[in-house]
């Protein structure tokens, strides 16, 4: 019997379905503070003062904070950058200027909500509105500065070379330029907000209740930035809802709850973020421009050469950042053979918001760059997008990347053959051949999308060689308690996942149990023993780190029980047989009704100690694992080495048809194959590529975050950003196949960040339907009125040209 | 979000909702359904010192027919319009309802709510125009009645006047024979249209004995399409001669560039919906069933 691979119903539901769940949000308390963030209205303006005297005047105010006392109590936060980007000073409010629209200049705490509001309005900011950057390439010019005390707006730059690039341009049978291609910017709006309650006690301890996705990596910048000792901080989580990278950097939110709170004697503080906070200052997705990209060819059509230079736009604060600058080389040539790459990967800061990590992570944008080369060579050279495909396609495994990063498996034909049958690709082709002799705009497009999970945090030594991080890992502790409940705690705090349920699956395996026997803790708490540094959802990477530590947990635990189960039961270990009998889970010897059951073993252990003698003083049945993935550091100079540990991926295929009169790209099919290895629950799996599908979806078509040139954001509410509802949502027929890791015990891969594999998929459908009229895809959101402007101003004179020799 | 403090009253009859607004004055808001007046509050876009709550007064959520003439009373929700017989009888009726935002919004927001809001993004003025209906009010001066095409004066601005609600809306039972047709372009369910036309058509065989026209979203406020009507009034409709009448709606709308679309984008999307509009309505004449209301994206 095994529970690993089967639909389980997840046993997070039950409490989330009857409105049971704990979220930050829920959490009252008397006394408690409600703390208000005033937001500058420009993106780049200079604060000649502050006067909060009519604020602090009202009754019901306890505390106003400004950028003084951030500069009074707080150090500014750990820059990851190298340079002068290590010298950008963030706190959690603007001191001397204000950088974007929404970043926080003052916080009032109050009794109320209400109240804090009421005082936040009373808050009178003298600002002089500066000229704001709001592009990168003006912002590499260095003529506005974001940062005044760092003397530029370039916070990295480096090259990543493979092979040699300029022989087999002067090979390569064709070469195709593209002048100019951009990925824009986008979110994926969590449905449930930033929030945090903050006490900090009379101990001088600070007590977080939070929904950060990487709290192992929020303590260790909140300590410094508080000035405190990182044990003195206790971080926990609970439920969560959605977080998709995002809610990584909402630190910053967290030390200004800490600050009211410090300020008005230890009184709790919540704060709790709104929608339109959350749109204009939470945090965005890497936005990206890629210019003079040349792509070299063989006479066959096959990619022998790629170089390019990439330019990051990353909003007013690095924060996370640069280190998209690296991860996105974790699929540098994504699907592809090719072994010639230079790539010049530059990032700059600008007067919007500072971006953060989003699904997908920085890899989505290198993924629609190689995915749009492949179709816009294709299309140019009249080679079918599937044909286009096959010919380049990376097809031995394991496959070690020309930067040394190694593809444990998988089999991209045989995905692209199954998404062909599922999205009924013969009747398509047929369809849209016949609607384009009517002149009408059909198109097909083919997406391949890499998650890769994992991931080696010695990466972060490319991007800074003086960084002390490389590695990863991950802890579970493992226990049976007094009455022998198997109580599991983990420190990947989940925030939908369904981490709950795989684990109990895992657990039920190892010790032959049923899953409903196992209680897994969730949340996260740094005051339990259940973490390490790496700690988190994040980077598609619970089905290996988390289920390893789960399993290396579960073998500690069993090893420790047959010690004991062999000495109560004087019997030889070897004899000993898991699982469940009239009296619970049991460990009974092989054939014979001598057992005992966990709950005698628990006791024994925990109660009634002097029955053991002296004996087996090592036993505890209160086992922690912590499992580390097989990295080394990458060599930093070369740019080198193994940056994750696993690459699911994402074959999809979408059948569009647009309308001429609304300019609508209306998806007359959708099909989603996912490979992420071994699945571990089928159902949760399949939850996940519909969510990270209908999100790519909504990026492609709808969402876009669009500054005007003063840097006001024109979609800070949901009737102007428009995420994708049920409305907007097509049909997906979904497969999947799996072609286990070689590397990870279970042969599971990281996933559920297959986010942008629609933005791709979709880029290439809308160029198939509009290439006959002269149309080439050159930036990721192909909105209606988009598509609109495409067909009336047909690009392909100027967008792209071939040099076939 | 939470509005700036106000005190809150609620009226139990028109005469003492017209009082109470009166005795307050500049500072009072009328409150019915709250779709649009709560949003501007909750962001504080609008501060109201006092709100004097409608949505208890009797008699104001009715459906009436008769004398030649259909009366929606003013506190109607768009969702009990959606259900009722009028929807099925006036499919054009149905056609707005139905398309307004989602379940939500449309089990709160009332027809006399959306009316005062003067969002030209708002889909009852534009509809109610396309049927040339009245609007009742009732203040401290008496009774009116305004054509919905003035009493939308300019962006956000109503007649009205202080202490002055409305009481319901009115307009004339279509002619037997003669059918409409209301369609939108929109995002998705809670954003706003990024075009709709309103159209209601007479027709004698293929001849357009009448029509009237109506966009939304369009400009300031709704616009009457007059150079549209032009086009199609006493004619036979050809492809030719639609097609013409929805170039002129196009050329008379004043589209606004904005996150739903340029000011090309959104007068092709004009073109689009009249003729689609034109094509709907013929089939409704010919006593057809067709469902039509909002595309989304």
């Amino acid at each position: 019997m095994s529970w690993v691979g089967k639909s389980l119903r997840r046993k997070e539901d039950d409490r989330l379905v009857r409105g049971h769940g704990l979220f930050t949000d829920d959490e009252l308390g008397e006394g408690m503070l409600h703390l208000y963030i005033l937001r500058s209205p420009y993106a780049h303006a200079r604060i000649n003062s502050i006067d909060t005297s009519a604020a602090e005047a009202l009754p019901g105010v306890a505390c106003v904070l400004t950028g003084k006392d951030v500069l009074e109590h707080c150090d500014p936060y750990m820059q990851l950058g190298p340079g002068p980007t290590a010298e950008i000073l963030d706190y959690s409010l603007a001191r001397d200027k204000a950088l974007y629209q929404g970043e926080p200049v003052a916080a009032v705490a109050a009794e109320t909500p209400q109240l804090a509001m009421d005082a936040g309005q009373l808050i009178d900011v003298d600002y002089d509105m500066l000229d704001a950057v709001m592009d990168v390439e003006t912002a590499l010019e260095n003529e506005i500065l974001v940062h005044d005390n760092i003397g530029t707006n370039q916070t990295w730059n480096g090259v990543y070379e493979y092979g040699d690039v300029d022989q087999a341009f002067a090979d390569a049978a064709h070469v195709v330029k593209i002048d100019r291609l951009h990925f824009h910017r986008y979110s994926s709006t969590p449905l449930e907000n930033n929030a945090c309650v903050a006490e900090w006690t009379r101990h001088g301890e600070v007590e977080f209740l939070c929904n950060n996705n990487f709290a192992g990596f929020a303590k260790q910048l909140l300590a410094p930035g508080l000035r405190l000792p990182i044990e003195k901080i206790r971080v926990r989580t609970f439920d969560v809802g959605g977080a998709f990278g995002n809610k990584i950097w909402n630190y910053v939110y967290m030390a200004l709850c800490a600050l009211a709170s410090k300020k008005t004697g230890g009184r709790r503080v919540k704060w709790s973020e709104i929608r339109t906070e959350h749109l204009l200052a939470s945090g965005h997705g890497n936005e990206r421009t890629y210019l003079d990209t040349e792509v070299a060819l063989d006479g066959d059509g096959v990619i022998t050469a790629i170089r390019s230079r990439h330019l990051d736009d990353c909003g007013a604060y690095t924060r996370y950042e640069p280190l998209g600058c690296v991860i996105f080389s974790q699929v540098l040539a994504a699907t592809y053979k090719l072994r010639n790459i230079r790539i010049e990967m530059t990032q700059a800061v600008t007067n919007k918001c500072p971006v953060v990590p989003n699904r997908g992570y920085s890899r989505m944008q290198q993924l629609w760059f190689m995915e749009r080369v492949v179709d816009i060579c294709a299309h140019e050279l009249g080679i079918p997008a599937d044909e286009m495909r096959l010919k380049n396609y990376i097809t031995d495994f394991p496959y070690e990347t020309p930067n040394g990063c190694v593809y444990d498996s998988g089999d991209y034909p045989k995905m692209l053959d199954m998404a062909k049958e599922l999205v009924e690709w013969d009747k398509w082709v047929a369809y849209r051949d016949e609607a384009r002799a009517a002149g009408r705009h059909v198109g097909i497009g083919i997406g391949t999308t890499l998650d890769s999970g994992t991931n080696n945090f010695g990466q972060a030594q490319i991007m800074n060689p003086y960084l002390p991080f490389s590695g990863n890992a991950e802890a579970c502790i493992i226990r049976l308690d007094f009455d022998g409940a198997v109580v599991v705690t983990l420190g990947t705090g989940p925030s939908g996942q369904g981490h709950e349920t795989s684990a109990s699956q895992v657990v039920a395996d190892e010790l032959n149990i049923d899953p409903a026997m196992v209680t897994v803790r969730s949340g996260f708490d740094t005051n339990w023993n259940t973490f390490v540094g790496h700690s988190g959802s994040y980077a598609s990477q619970f089905a290996v780190t988390g289920l390893s530590a789960v399993h290396g947990a579960c073998q500690k635990l069993k090893a420790e029980m047959r010690q004991l189960a062999a000495f109560m039961l004087e019997a030889s270990e070897e004899d000993l047989v898991l699982g469940v009998g009239d009296e619970g889970p049991e460990l009974r010897v092989k054939g014979t009704d001598k057992f005992v059951n966990y709950w005698a073993m628990s006791n024994i252990v925990n109660n009634n100690n002097a029955v053991l003698q002296g004996e087996l003083p090592d036993v505890t049945l209160n086992v922690r694992h912590v499992y580390r993935p097989p990295f080394k550091v990458p060599d930093v100079e070369k740019k080198f080495g193994n940056l994750t540990l696993t690459y699911a991926a994402q074959l999809h295929i979408a059948v569009v048809e647009i309308d001429p009169a609304t300019s609508r790209v209306e998806i007359k099919a959708y099909a989603a194959v996912d490979d992420c290895g071994t699945v571990i629950n089928p159902q949760i799996a399949h939850g996940q590529v519909h969510g990270a599908t209908v999100h790519g979806i909504g990026a492609a078509i709808m969402e876009s975050f669009d500054y005007d040139e003063t840097g006001n954001l024109l979609t800070s509410t949901f009737s102007d950003y428009c995420p994708i509802t049920s409305v907007n949502t097509p049909d997906i027929a979904y497969g999947n196949i799996e072609t286990p890791s070689p590397f990870s015990y279970n042969g599971a891969k990281g996933m559920g960040e297959g986010g942008g594999a629609p933005v791709h998929t979709m880029s290439a459908a809308v160029q198939d339907a509009l290439h006959g009229a002269g149309v080439i895809v050159t930036d990721s959101f192909t909105s209606p009125p988009r598509v609109f402007d495409m067909i009336r101003n047909p690009n392909r004179e100027t967008a792209v040209s071939v040099d076939s020799r | 979000m939470y509005p700036a403090p106000f005190r809150y009253h609620r009226a139990g009859s028109v005469a003492e909702a017209i009082r109470m607004l009166g005795d307050i004055g500049e500072g009072a808001r009328a409150l019915a359904g709250g779709q649009s007046l709560l949003v501007l509050l909750k962001v504080r876009f609008d501060e109201p010192t006092d709100l004097v709550d409608l949505a208890r007064i009797p008699d104001l959520d009715t459906i009436d027919q008769g004398n030649g003439e259909i009366r929606i009373g003013a506190l109607t929700t768009h969702a009990s319009i959606a259900r009722s017989e009028l929807s099925t009888a006036i499919p054009i009726v149905g056609d707005c309802a139905n398309g307004i935002a989602d379940n939500q919004v449309r089990s709160r927001g009332t027809i006399g709510g959306n009316v005062c809001s003067g969002d030209p993004s708002c889909d009852w003025p534009t509809l109610l125009a396309t049927l040339d209906a009245q609007v009742h009010c009732e203040g401290p001066d008496g009774k009116r009645a305004v054509p919905v095409t003035e009493f939308v004066e300019d962006l956000y601005a109503t007649v009205l006047g202080q202490g002055e609600i409305v009481t319901g809306i009115s307009f004339p039972t279509p002619a037997v024979g003669s059918a409409g047709a209301y369609v939108g372009f929109k995002r998705c369910a809670p954003a706003y249209p990024t075009s709709s036309v309103g159209l209601q058509l007479a027709l004698n065989g293929d001849d357009c004995e009448d029509v009237r026209i109506a966009l939304g979203s369009s400009g300031l406020t709704s616009i009457h399409a007059t150079d549209a009507e032009a086009e199609l009034r006493g004619k036979t409709l050809t492809d030719d001669v639609i097609a013409k009448a929805a170039e002129a709606a196009a050329a008379q709308a004043e589209p606004i560039e904005d996150q739903r679309g340029s000011e090309d984008f959104k007068r092709s999307l004009i073109d689009t919906l009249v003729k689609r509009g034109v094509g709907v309505a013929r089939r409704r004449c010919a006593g057809e069933t067709v469902e039509v209301s909002h595309e989304y994206y």
